[in-house]
């Protein structure tokens, strides 16, 4: 049966490893909504030559797996460029998830925006607000609002994209696990502790999420 | 935002943010970076978060006399020689045996394990007795292990269903799911006498293997090489080599 003795003392250990994979995915989160917003705001606006970039990047990083990019830019571009060896493990992971993830919420956020009526863009021109104004003030916020549910669900997935960083080296939670089912060989209670690990997280934010909704929503409460 | 400046950002936030340790890993002149996967028992392997095992103990030795740092990098087993090629580390202490194509590659120091490829079977199935029965079954091996190419080489080769596994083969086949599992005799023998998984060992090795340390192929390469094999020789004189081999093993699995 389950070794729950073994567990209970495994959960510090795995703990430690907690805060490593959190801030790698926030720090990617943080970067990827940024580049994220770009990406899409150029698309919709049809920015001449961004455009094309754009779509480019898009399709390149939505199109190969995170781990092919990962070790296309840990192990593979080092090859060419010899500067990249001095990038560890950490910044390679998080601007792989980066890069990665940016682009799916890029689309996310540009279906967002194209969902906003029609009306609300032409009011706003007509009281003479620039286009910049436009964004700003009326469309991104209201955009917000829809894209939040989709963008929680990518930071959630990139929580669990974290444990691909053992690849390069990088011990956190997954890579930490791994390890220790290696030395006890419980591999039922190692990795079992690692999903409740995982899932709490992602149970905590959850809760977050749905009291941001709530915040959203506001202004749309009778 | 322009793609450098990102990364500058990228790389600020995070000498902010995370421990300095992860940033240790410049290339120093007394500093051997040696890698590993941390999961491969009881050569390497972790314990209530310490790494342990066979490779930490000759890696810790051979330190001593050469009065470098040893400095351990563990990544999972793929990723290792990526590692080394990118200059990320210097060695990988990982029971990696001779090839000649790894020996095109990197240089190797003099062998400190030998070994034999050992099948090994769930307990009770008796339709297996060597690697000629391995006709029609399915056979676990390690990605990026020699064991792969060990069975390619096999006159039945072509009727084996080899499947390449990240880790956790002896799980997958105690469990059932393939029929057996290759790897070195050694640790296979450990595995099932420490760990209780319902295994056994299915006839004699089928091939003899060498385990040594490689090293890039180039001048700093060459140089730590030499600097590490004088310090095996030293450890396999004075007996050091056999003492950590007996309190693994109980065996000298660092003789011929």
């Amino acid at each position: 049966m389950l070794n729950l003795e073994y567990m209970w003392g495994l959960l510090p250990v795995l703990l430690r490893y907690l805060p490593l994979t959190l801030q790698m995915a926030t720090i990617a989160m943080f970067f990827a909504l940024i580049l994220a917003c770009l990406l899409a705001v150029v698309r919709v606006s049809k920015v001449p030559f961004l455009n094309g970039f754009s779509l480019l990047f898009i399709s390149f990083f939505r199109g190969t797996p995170l781990l092919v990019q990962l070790f296309l830019f840990y192990y593979g571009l080092p090859q060419l460029i010899s500067a990249l060896i001095s990038i560890t493990g950490v910044t390679a992971a998080v601007l792989g998830l980066t890069l990665h993830f940016s682009a799916y919420m890029a689309e996310s956020i540009r279906a967002a925006i194209v969902g906003i009526d029609r009306s609300q863009t032409e009011a706003a021109l007509s009281i003479g607000m620039t286009q910049s104004q436009l964004m700003r003030r009326i469309i991104l916020p209201q955009a917000t609002r829809v894209a939040t549910p989709t963008l929680m669900n990518y930071f959630i997935d990139m929580i669990k994209a974290t444990s691909l960083a053992f690849t390069l080296g990088v011990t956190e939670l997954m890579g930490a696990t791994q390890k220790e089912a290696a030395g006890s060989f419980l591999y039922l209670e190692a990795f079992l502790l690692v999903a409740l690990i995982y899932w709490a997280i992602v149970e905590v934010l959850s809760w977050g999420q749905r009291r941001l909704e709530i915040y959203l929503n506001k202004a749309y409460q009778r | 935002m322009p793609l450098s400046r990102k990364l500058n950002l990228t790389l600020a936030a995070l000498s902010l943010s995370v421990a300095s340790g992860v940033f240790a890993a410049s290339a120093q002149a007394d500093t051997l970076r040696v890698g590993m996967s941390g999961g491969y028992f009881p050569f390497t392997f972790v314990e209530q978060d310490e790494l342990k095992g066979f490779e930490v103990d000759v890696m810790n030795a051979v330190g001593e006399i050469t009065g470098d740092d040893i400095e351990f990098v563990t990544a999972s087993f793929s990723g290792l020689a990526g590692m080394l090629e990118s200059g990320r580390i210097d060695t990988i202490a990982n029971q990696i045996t001779i090839t000649p194509e790894r020996e095109a590659k990197y240089v190797f120091t003099s062998p400190y394990v030998y070994d034999g490829a050992q099948v090994v079977v769930r307990a009770g199935n008796d339709t297996i007795e060597g690697v000629e029965d391995l006709s029609g079954k399915s056979v676990a091996v390690n990605l990026g292990s020699n064991y792969e190419q060990l069975l390619r080489e096999q006159p039945n080769a072509d009727e084996i269903d080899i499947r390449t596994y990240e880790s956790n083969i002896e799980q997958d086949v105690a469990l059932g799911r393939v029929e057996a599992f290759v790897m070195d005799r050694v640790s296979a023998t450990q595995v099932i006498k420490e760990k209780g998984l319902p295994l056994e060992l299915a006839g004699q090795p089928f091939s003899t293997i060498e385990n040594a340390l490689p090293f890039r192929d180039d001048e700093a390469g060459r140089e730590q090489r030499d600097r590490v094999d004088t310090a095996l020789s030293e450890l396999r004189e004075n007996g050091e080599l056999r003492e950590i081999s007996e309190k693994w093993f109980n065996t000298d699995i660092t003789q011929p």
